[in-house]
This record gives C-alpha cells, structure tokens and sequence, in this order.
C-alpha cells in the first residue's frame, strides 16, 4: 500500500492500516505472563515501591479470577504467546523532529502530525508498550493543563496521582482491569485546572506495530471543578496470522460542575481482542460523555460506565458498532445512579453484516434515595445479511421508586420500502443503502468533532460496499 | 393478605415423611403404568445429580435457592381419585365454583389427591378428554406418547423440572380432538393445605387440528405456618390451526413457595395464549417458554403480578422463534408495594429459518413504596435478518400529571392512585377472555390496594 | 439501650489483621491498624460481600470481591464499585478485651 494514501482511498475490507514498520524495540521483555515480566515493566519505568506492589497484587487477583464466561468466545485469545511489553525507545519526546524516524514515519502515515497542528490541543502517541510522543499547546500548558504520558504523571505529579489512581476501577473490579493492573504502559495523564475550558480536542493515539503484542495502556484523568474538555482516542494495528491484544483502563473523576466528553474511535485490525475497563466518576452536576465507536477488532467488550454519585449528575453513552465478517462487538454501557436528580441517557447502534455479530450489554442501576433519577436506553439494531447476529442484554436494577427508567430496543432490516423509495429518486441500491445506514448512525456522528463525522461516515459508507444482493 | 382464609379439612393430615426418605422406596411399590413409574426413576436420580441454581448464574441471579432442600419437605403422596360433595369442598373453592356457572369443565385437587371433576358429557361424546395423567396412561397411552414431559428445558430449568417430574401428582390431560370447539374454560383448581409439604401438579394440554379450548389453572391455599412447596410443570400443544388459551391463576396464602415450568408450542398457523398471575405466596417463580415452530403461528404471552409484603416474584420468559412468518407479543405488567420485590427476564431469540418474525416484548413496572425493588432484563437474542423485533422495560411510579389531574376532580390522594393502578392493570386484564378471572384478579388487587 | 459486648480478645486479632463477629445478629469486621481496632458492618455496599474476606490498606478497607475501598474510620466509600456508605460501630478495647456498641 502506497504511503501517500489519501483518506479518499481507505476502504475497511482492504484494512488501510494494514502496514508493518520494520524497527527494532530497545528492549522485549519474554513472552507471556510472569511475576518477572511485572517486575522489569516496573523496573525500566523506575516506580516507586509501592506502584510495584500494586502491581504484584494485581497478577495476584488476575489469576485468582476466572475468565468471563459470557460475551465475546476468548478462547483464541492465548496469553503465553502475548508479549506483555515492548519498550520501542528509550525516552518519550516533546518534538516531532525528535522521534525515532521509523515511528515517525509510522504517524506521518496516520496523519497525526498535520492533525495536531490543525484541529487538536494536544498529543499523544504510544507505541507498542510506550507512549513515544506527547506534545501540548503552549495556552493550555500556561493555564495549567497537564497532558504528559502516565509514566511521567506518576514522578511529576506523585500525590496528585496517588490520590486518584484505581479509585475508579480497582484492580479487582474484573479480570482485566486487574490484567492491566499488574502490567499497564503508556495511555495518558490528565489534569484539568478549575474553571479551564479546553475548548479544541486532545487526542491519544495507540499503535500497535509488533506480532502477538499485548498493548496496556492505562489513562488517568482529573477534570477539576467547572472545567470542560473532550479527549480522543483512536487505535490501529497492521494485519497479523496471529492475534493480538489490547486491554485498557480509562479512569476519569469529573469533578462539581465539570463537563468532560471521551470518544474512542477503534479500528483495530480484525485479529485484535480489544478488552477494555472505562469509568467515570462524576460529581454533582457535572456531566461526562461517553463516544464510542467501535468498527475495528476480532472481539470488543467495552461498556463504558458512569457512576453518578453526586446529586444532579448526568451521564451519558453514546455507542456505535460495526460487526462485519467474523467480527463480534459486544458493547454497550453503564449508568448506576447513586445521587438524587440525576439523569442519563444510552444510545446504542449497531450495524451487523456478514458473519458479523454485535451485541448490546447494558445496566442502569438506581440505588435506594437516588430520588427523581431518570434514565433513558435506547438500542437500535440494523441486521444487513441472513447469517448477522444481533443480542440486546439490558440489566435494569431499581432500589427506589421516586425514578423513572426506560429501556427501548428495536431490531431491523433495511426496509425494502425505504430503499424502493430512494432508488426511486435516482439513487442506486448501494448508495441507497448507505443512505440509510447513514442516517442510522447520524445521532453519533453529529456528536463528534466534524473531521472525525467525515471519516466515521467515510468508513461505514466503504463497509456497504458489495453488502448490496 | 391471603385469598384462602379457611382449612377444609377433609382428612386429619398424618405425619409426612421426606421425599427423600420415602421416593425409592414408593417407586418400588407405586401401581402406576411402568412409563410412569420409569420417568419417575430417571428424574429422581437426574434431581440427585443436580445442583441447586446457584445465583451466580444469569437466570437465578436475583432468586437465592441455593440453601432450598425441596427434597428434605414432607412428600404427599398421589392419592385415588375420590368423590366429596361440594359442600365439602374448601370454603374458597365453593364460593368460586358458585360464582361462576359457565364452565365446560371443573376439577378439584385438594393437595395431591383428585375430589372433584365434571365435564360437559356432550364433550366427552365428542372425544374430549379431561383426566388425571395417571388413568390416562392405563386407558390411552397413545394420547400421552411424544407429549408428556417432552419438553426442551434449559439447564436452569432443570432442577425444578427433574424435581416435578419425580413427584407430580394429580396431572391432567386436556385432550381436544380436531375441530372440536370447547365453548366454555376447563377449570382446574388445585388447593393446597398441608404445610411442611411438598405438591405438584402436572398440567398437559393437547389441542389437535382446528380445535380450540381454554383451560384455567388456579392455585390456591389458607395462609400457612410452616413453608410448603408446590412445584408445577404445564406443556401445552396447540396443532395446526387451533387456538389455546392457558390461564394460571397463583392466588396461594402466605407460605407457599410456587415454582413452576411452563412450555407451550404453536402448531402451523395456530394461535396460543399464555396468561400468568401471580397474586399469591411467599415467593413466585415461573419460567415460561413459547415454542414458536409453526409457520404463520401467533403467540401472545401476558402476566400480571401485584407484589406486598415481602413477597418475591420472578418471571423468566423465553419467545422462541424456530418457523417463518410468525408473530409473538409478550405483555408483562407488575406492581409492588411494602417491601415487595420482583424479577423480570425476558428472551426473544429468532433462529435463522425464522425470517419475516414479528416478535415484541413489553415489560412494566410499577413501584408503590420506597422499599419494593425491580430487575427488569429483556434481552434480544436475534440470528436472521428480515425481522421486526423490539422491546422495552419501564420502571417507574404512578404518572404525576395523572395522579394531580384525578386530585383536580376531588379524587383523595389514595383513591387516584388505586385509580391509576387499575389503569395500569386494565391493559393487561382487557385482554384476557375469561371473565370469570377478570373479576377475581381484580378484586384480589382492591384488596391488596386496601378497598 | 445498647451497651458495649465483648466480642473477641486483643490475642484473637494482630496488627493488620480482619476478623468477622456477630453481635445481636448483626454482622461485623474487625479490624486492627497499628493497635487500633475498628469495627464496621461486614457486608460490601456494592455487592452482598463480606468485608472481612478482603484486607487493610492503609486507612481503608478494601472488599476482596470488586476493590471497592471504606474507611476505617468513617466508613465513607472511597473507591468504585462501591458508592454507599457501610455502618461503622463504636469500638473500644477494655484489658485484653474487644468491645463493640452496637445502637439501637
């Protein structure tokens, strides 16, 4: 594949990320899971004593947990042949001029540099096991932003660090987030002064270059009181015989009256097991967004959760899923309302094609003097071929009864009326049927900043290509 | 409060021995036809393999039987069938019994053992057949062969079912030979007052060809000291183009815990419906299944629950969709009070044959105190792709702008909420045919409201 | 009126160590930082769960099942899953003694 591909040209089917970068990583830690492998992680990131112990913990509770036995079939997924971690360069840079020319060209080929310049506050960019690039725009970093790579949030900023770390998800809280636990690296640290209104995206970007890669990144961030801003992750990986893995922890703490929106666009290549821990604790009256938008990955399982604990609190997921051949996206989300007057709302669309298979995995909790909470769900499921599954597992747990939920689901096929109907104005069947998927997903898509719209329309609009018959 | 407020007592009840200590030995000994005595056998030794359903499993999640022993409850023996007056009936039974005159058929169980039952000879003339299970196996075996306990559990219905299987007592067949039309409900009542005691009723219903009936089911028991189990299985076969209606009515007194399994298959083009209240006992769990396999078949499922105290109510439902071009619609509507405390879990599941399927599933909920607690869990299982399928759950209390505009009229704050909670009901009553249960579930639900 | 119950002896339980009681059919964890003993309900707020499987870290108590995290002293959650309080119970060592008050 040509490296000066436009965005014009990208078509998922012939996955456009589909390019290995010949490097050599400055140092590979052995294959497979091993209290070793925790400890040199620990070791060539210089933590303090007690971050290793709590990683020496985590391996504890991760083998200690059995493996989920619902969602998505892991049964591929083979640990001992992961590696855990791959450190690609011996120190991360602030320019890009800096970077390692073979990484570099890796992001060029992405675009990312010419994104930053453009549209985006600040940077990240990890690869394989380390972030190898993190940049912030000078009036971000003088109001006191702080967008710097976790390892460096973890010496710079220790108390700060200490104080929120795994208080939004424990490393027991389920058998990944404890994975991730014992072996995370890279993601990012965040810090959102009170009253700072970041008005432009910040972005991370994770790249998984190597064969049989474990990528863990783990993303702390702490939106202060008043303070507003929207942070975005997208992920790539080339196309391996053999599979590879990604297990995140995002753990965000909005604070009073802070407004903070997360989006993820994930393409991993289709041999990708995508599992990830994403939470947000979210104070009174403050608002967090989830945007989820799942297309890539051999198998996804993502609920992006909000824990509204103080009163008036909103949450809110938004989640769009593309399941194409041999694809299962098991998504959805969680809203646990544990204050009173607070609000939330799930949106979820999925589009299944092929042998494609995407299920909807939700909870709304309310807990017992959670007064005058009200929730909303609403699932909608577009089936595209006779072999497509689609499931819809909503848990609807309530402890008072001063609060209103709802939950909607619907299934579909595209309606032969609604495509004679286009086609009728001139439209041929396949732009007729993009037309229509279009308009299913528009509700997600008019949430995200507009160069990300054009691409997530792009994408879905290239998935219909020959689902036509 | 309880329904059954009188004992009838027709026998001074003698000590029970467990089911455990006294099933191997009753098999050796029980004069049954060997298909019986054999299914029995299998059951008992399959319930003994089996765990109890753990709560770490999806479909008991929220219902603890973990530390249930039903096999350590007093076994009630089958008893032969005997004839008593109707005034020796229990008390609760006659007063339905005189309430309503138009029946095609009525049959009494009183625990285990058969007191009562009449059916239009103008039926039987024309080959209905309404009998205890037993006495069918003797005479006309053929009507029970593929039908009797032939239905697909899922493993978390297993326990239940192989425990039922085991000890069912007092199974009817309801037989409806084709084209045969019942014009008025079977009404089968099944009273129980033996406390520390363990009963179960089998129910089959047979519907041929073009033929149509409808059966009721009413459960029904004093208040009890001592907890005893009544452990139900129903299955239920509408053929080609026959409509069935199956009505069960749970109006037990406190103390009784009700389990019960229920499948139903629809034939090509017939059409079946489900009605399940739950108003009565300590705990109520049903697993309902419809079997959706007959092309252009329609299945309507409804229930109904009105939870106080602390009683614990579960419905479990499975719309299985195997055949194209068939339609289900699930209605399912509870309210709670005092600390009252109810479990929804709903599947629709489409296989891939199954295109052009219509399937819906509508749970609501009303919560009337602040210490009642709802799960509500509709799932979506679909594998074709030309489908119309949706569901949706409520939580939620009596509307707001309803209960201020019925004030506005000089309605009491009390009586426009029983208002609203009869509206909430009506949806769901409106649509079942029997009037006779229409007026009983609702004065049931005046009494729990406090009229 | 509530009055202090001896529930275990100072040997019963070592520094950082969790141990379940039951006073008045109530259950209750122990819990012993630095010579301070602490008694809190012994039940997860999250989860159905009992506290004194889990372990001490630092000023709090941490559930063996999720990791949510209380306070010792306050009982106040301090970590995800959990969001509701647990009770906390005056507690006192008299001699060798550990006596809990368990209110009304």
């Amino acid at each position: 594949m040509p490296a000066n591909e436009t965005v014009e040209e990208l078509n998922l089917d012939d996955y456009q990320y589909d390019f290995v970068t010949k490097d050599e990583p400055v140092y590979k830690a052995e294959k497979g899971l091993s209290e070793d492998v925790v400890r040199q992680i620990s070791y060539h990131k210089e933590e303090p004593e007690w971050m290793l112990d709590y990683r020496l913990n985590a391996l504890e509770i991760f083998n200690s947990k059995p493996m989920p036995d619902w969602g998505a079939d892991l049964s591929d997924l083979n640990l001992d042949e992961i590696y855990f971690y791959l450190r690609p360069a011996d120190r991360m840079e602030r320019s890009w001029d800096d970077v390692d020319d073979e990484i570099k060209e890796t992001f060029e080929r992405l675009g990312i540099p010419e994104a930053e310049r453009e549209t985006l506050a600040g940077v990240g960019a990890q690869y394989e096991s380390e972030m190898v690039y993190h940049s912030l725009k000078e009036q971000w970093e003088e109001q006191g932003v702080v967008f710097e790579s976790i390892e460096d949030g973890l010496q710079m900023y220790p108390d700060l660090f200490k104080e929120h770390f795994s208080t939004v998800i424990p490393p027991n809280d389920n058998k990944f987030a404890a994975l991730n636990s014992a072996v995370w690296s890279g993601g990012s640290f965040v810090y959102i002064p009170k009253g700072v209104d970041v008005d432009i995206p910040l972005q991370a970007y994770f790249r998984v270059n190597a064969e049989q890669m474990g990528q863990f990144e783990r993303t702390l961030i702490i939106a202060e009181e008043g303070s507003k801003a929207h942070y975005i992750e997208g992920c790539t990986a080339p196309v391996y015989s053999t599979e590879s893995f990604h297990s995140g922890v995002i753990e965000i703490v909005v604070k009073e009256n802070a407004h903070f929106q997360y989006t993820t666009i994930q393409n991993w290549a289709n041999n990708m097991f995508n599992l990830v821990t994403q939470r947000a604790k979210v104070h009174s009256n403050a608002k967090m967004e989830w945007l989820d938008g799942n297309l890539g990955s051999k198998a996804t399982m993502k609920y992006p959760s909000c824990f509204l604990v103080g009163e008036g609190a909103h949450g809110s997921v938004l989640s769009v899923a593309y399941a194409g051949d041999g694809q299962h996206q098991d998504t959805g989300g969680k809203v646990i309302h544990a204050a009173p007057n607070t609000t939330s709302q799930i949106t979820s669309k999925s589009i299944s094609k092929g042998t494609g298979r995407s299920s909807y995995r939700g909870l709304c909790q309310v807990y017992e003097g959670a007064e005058n909470s009200k929730s909303n769900v609403e699932c909608d499921a577009l089936l595209l071929s006779e072999t497509s599954r689609t499931d819809t597992y909503p848990y609807i747990d309530i402890d008072e009864n001063q609060a209103t939920i709802g939950h909607e689901a619907t299934v579909s096929k595209v309606g032969e009326e609604q495509l004679f109907y286009l086609m009728s104005r001139g439209l041929d069947e396949e732009e007729a049927m993009a037309m229509i998927v279009r308009g299913f997903i528009e509700p997600i898509a008019k949430k995200l900043p507009l160069e990300y719209a054009i691409e997530l329309n792009r994408l879905i609009e290239l998935e219909m290509e020959g689902s036509v018959g | 409060m309880a329904d059954g407020t009188t004992t009838a007592e027709l026998d001074a009840p003698g000590d029970l021995v467990s089911v455990a200590d006294r099933l191997d030995g009753w098999l050796e000994e029980l004069d049954e036809p060997e298909t019986l005595v054999e299914g029995r056998r299998e059951a008992w030794e399959r319930y003994r393999e089996l765990p109890m359903p753990q709560t770490a499993s999806e479909e008991w999640r929220y219902t603890d039987v973990e530390d249930l022993r039903p096999e350590d409850f007093g076994f009630v023996e089958p008893e032969a069938a005997r004839s008593v007056e109707i005034e020796d009936l229990p008390a609760t039974v006659q007063e339905v019994l005189a309430g309503e005159q138009d029946r095609s058929g009525v049959a009494v169980q009183v625990d285990a053992g058969e007191v009562y039952r009449r059916l239009d000879p103008e039926l039987e003339e024309q080959g209905v057949v309404f009998a205890p299970i037993v006495e069918v196996a003797r005479e006309r075996p053929e009507l029970l062969e593929d039908r009797l306990f032939s239905s697909e559990v899922t493993d978390a219905e297993e326990k239940f079912w192989t425990l039922h299987r085991a000890i069912f007592s007092g199974g009817y067949l309801l037989y409806v030979p084709e084209n045969v039309r019942v014009p008025e409900p079977v009404h089968a009542f099944r009273y129980l007052e033996r406390e520390d005691a363990i009963v179960g009723s089998h129910t089959l219903v047979v519907a041929e060809r073009g033929a149509e009936v409808t059966c009721v089911e009413e459960f029904l028991s004093p208040d009890l000291e001592e907890t005893s189990l009544s452990v139900g299985g129903v299955e239920v076969f509408a053929g080609e183009n026959a409509t069935v209606r199956y009505i069960s009515l749970q109006r037990y007194g406190r103390g009784v815990e009700h389990y019960s399994v229920q499948h139903a298959t629809t034939g090509k083009d017939s059409h079946l419906s489900g009605f399940n209240v739950a108003l009565g006992s300590d705990r109520h769990r049903a697993d309902v299944t419809s079997h959706v396999e007959g092309p252009g078949s329609e299945s309507e499922m409804l229930a109904l629950w009105f939870g106080d105290g602390d009683q614990h109510i579960d419905h479990h439902t499975l719309q299985y969709h195997k055949a194209p071009h068939a339609y289900s619609d699930l209605l399912y509507k509870g309210a709670l009070t005092d600390r009252g405390r109810s479990v929804f879990r709903g599947v629709i599941r489409v296989a891939q044959e199954a295109q052009l399927t219509d399937a819906y599933q509508t749970n609501r909920n009303l919560l009337l105190s602040e210490d009642s607690h709802a799960n509500a869990l509709p799932n979506l299982e679909i594998e074709a792709d030309d489908v119309r399928c949706s569901h949706g759950a409520t939580v939620g209390q009596v509307d707001e702008s309803q209960l201020f505009y019925l004030k506005s009229r000089g309605l009491t704050p009390l009586q426009a909420e029983r208002l609203l909670v009869f509206g909430f009901f009506e949806e769901v009553l409106g649509r079942v045919p029997v009037e006779g249960v229409r007026s009983r579930v609702r004065s049931a639900i005046e009494r729990k409201l406090g009229f | 009126m509530s009055e202090f119950t001896t529930v275990a002896t100072v040997d019963d339980l070592s520094e950082g160590e969790l141990m379940g009681v039951e006073v008045d059919g109530r259950e209750i964890v122990l819990a012993n930082r630095g010579g301070t003993v602490y008694a809190l309900e012994d039940c997860c707020s999250h989860e159905e769960f009992p506290l004194s499987d889990g372990e001490i870290t630092g000023d709090q108590l941490t559930c063996a099942l999720h990791g949510a995290r209380f306070d010792l002293e306050t009982g106040e959650a301090k970590a995800l899953p959990a969001v509701m309080p647990v009770d906390t119970f005056e507690c006192r060592v008299e001699g060798d003694e550990i006596q809990v008050k368990v209110g009304d």
